[in-house]
């Protein structure tokens, strides 16, 4: 690879990074805890908290962060995550990950994965959150309605905790060089004409104008 | 009762003897220090008005006419069921709520942390959440009694009959056994459902008819699915999706960066 390729692009900004992690963090913290208060067997999880009360709260401290950032993290991606014809496209070739294919169409900021897996994080973190809140408030509510509001609870849970384990990999280990755009921000030029090149064709003749 | 007997037991509610006396109402909170509400006078004898963190058993009084204009007063003594399939028991996160080796439906409030569950889980409406304490609360059939081979404190505080407590078998005879007795004009409430409770009435009326009482109660579906459902399929998602990441990284390998021309375009 040429040294060319190697010169680092600026990908996120600082606020963009720090809005992720807050959603990162405060999603998988809520993760953990929860999943201790689901398998009532797992109790070593909330003792690593000091017990289940404590880990109670701490799970919904973590949940309004997850909120905010989630409402703050829709408003900042949402226009770059907006379905195109060509992500049927994508998503018919697979993404390029599962088969050699020469027809993928070329992506903008987000392909078509990355695109459905912050919808399903807006999507079920919107019912995941409202749930919650109904659970913090079960007690004025009717029974038969605050009930439903564990069972959907769960089902968010179950839904975006299997998509976390795609989104991990696929921006560590499955796409070497993707993770340093939540650390540093920037990542090498081959990186973006790979990942983004609709994006960075832009970007670089923006640049050449100005 | 013996205390090694580690055998069921079933509470028995004879409401065709009661006569809404109160002696429960007050034992119970007797043994079990609960303390008084403030409560007012709302033109019926049934005080408080409802179960309460504080009462965990209470004496509903009802004024009914029959399909043949006879008026009657129906007393019920209303309380935790304690089911076999018990909702609260599924619901429950910390462990709090446990069946004990009579059966019952125990009440740890230690590990009680105040999540509600079971109290929007209960398909009898039974566990009062309490807002000071971050706790929920319902009758345990006063599990440290029986452990002491002795009888709940309503049981023991009943003059007329009404409550009886004893090994499962027996209970469910003597219930079918005193509906007989009554020529069949009255019904066994509670063997039927949920698993078999662990407390059964005789009503003389048809289910439907008393207040705050499910004529068909069950294990609702939203409890089914979370807890049947979606709590396995969370730990198998999360776990199929890391072994096929596993896989991918193995046969495909991860996805290098290519330069321009190269690939995609």
């Amino acid at each position: 690879m040429s040294d060319h390729a190697q010169e680092m692009v600026q990908v996120t900004d600082a606020t963009e990074r720090i809005a992720h992690w807050l959603l990162a963090g405060s999603c998988l913290l809520c993760l953990f805890t929860g999943l201790g208060f689901m398998f009532s067997s797992w109790s070593f999880i909330p003792a690593l908290f000091g017990g289940y009360y404590a880990a109670k709260w701490i799970h919904i401290f973590s949940g309004v962060i997850f909120t905010a950032s989630l409402i703050y993290g829709y408003f900042m991606w949402k226009k770059d995550c907006v379905f195109e014809a060509d992500d049927a496209k994508w998503i018919l070739n697979g993404g390029g990950y599962l088969w050699p294919t020469n027809n993928l169409p070329p992506v903008y900021k987000y392909n078509a994965g990355q695109k459905a897996f912050f919808w399903c994080v807006i999507v079920f973190g919107a019912i995941i959150a409202l749930s919650g809140l109904m659970m913090w408030n079960a007690d004025i509510f009717p029974n038969d309605l605050a009930i439903w509001a564990f069972t959907l609870h769960a089902l968010s849970a179950m839904v975006i905790g299997s998509f976390f384990v795609v989104h991990f990999y696929l921006g560590t280990i499955g796409n070497p060089g993707t993770a340093s755009a939540m650390f540093t921000g920037k990542c090498t030029k081959a990186w973006c004409e790979t990942h983004c090149p609709r994006w960075f064709e832009e970007r670089s003749k923006k640049t050449e104008a100005a | 009762m013996k205390n090694n007997h580690k055998k069921e037991y079933v509470k028995l509610i004879d409401t065709t003897r009661c006569t809404a006396c109160r002696g429960c109402q007050v034992a119970c909170k007797q043994w079990n220090e609960l303390p008084a509400s403030i409560t007012r006078q709302h033109g019926t004898y049934q005080n408080p008005q409802d179960l309460e963190w504080n009462t965990w058993t209470l004496i509903r009084f009802q004024e009914y006419t029959d399909k043949d204009g006879n008026f009657k007063w129906l007393f019920r003594k209303d309380g935790c069921m304690h089911c076999t399939d018990a909702a609260c028991v599924k619901s429950c996160p910390s462990g709090s709520l446990f069946h004990t080796e009579y059966g019952t439906v125990g009440h740890d409030l230690e590990k009680c942390i105040g999540c509600k569950a079971c109290t929007a889980a209960c398909p009898f409406d039974i566990p009062r959440y309490n807002k000071q304490t971050e706790k929920s609360y319902k009758c345990d059939l006063c599990y440290d009694r029986l452990k002491n081979g002795e009888q709940p404190a309503c049981v023991k505080s009943c003059i007329t009959g009404t409550l009886s407590i004893g090994e499962k078998e027996a209970m469910i005879k003597k219930a079918y056994d005193r509906v007989e007795q009554l020529d069949n004009k009255a019904i066994v409430y509670g063997d039927k459902f949920v698993g078999g409770t662990h407390v059964l009435y005789i009503l003389s009326e048809p289910a439907a008819v008393y207040d705050k009482l499910p004529a068909n109660p069950s294990m609702p579906m939203s409890v089914i699915l979370w807890k049947n459902l979606f709590r396995p399929l969370t730990l198998i998602g999360m776990g199929a999706v890391a072994g096929m990441a596993a896989l991918h990284y193995l046969i495909k390998g991860p996805h290098e960066v290519h330069e321009k021309k190269e690939g995609g375009e």
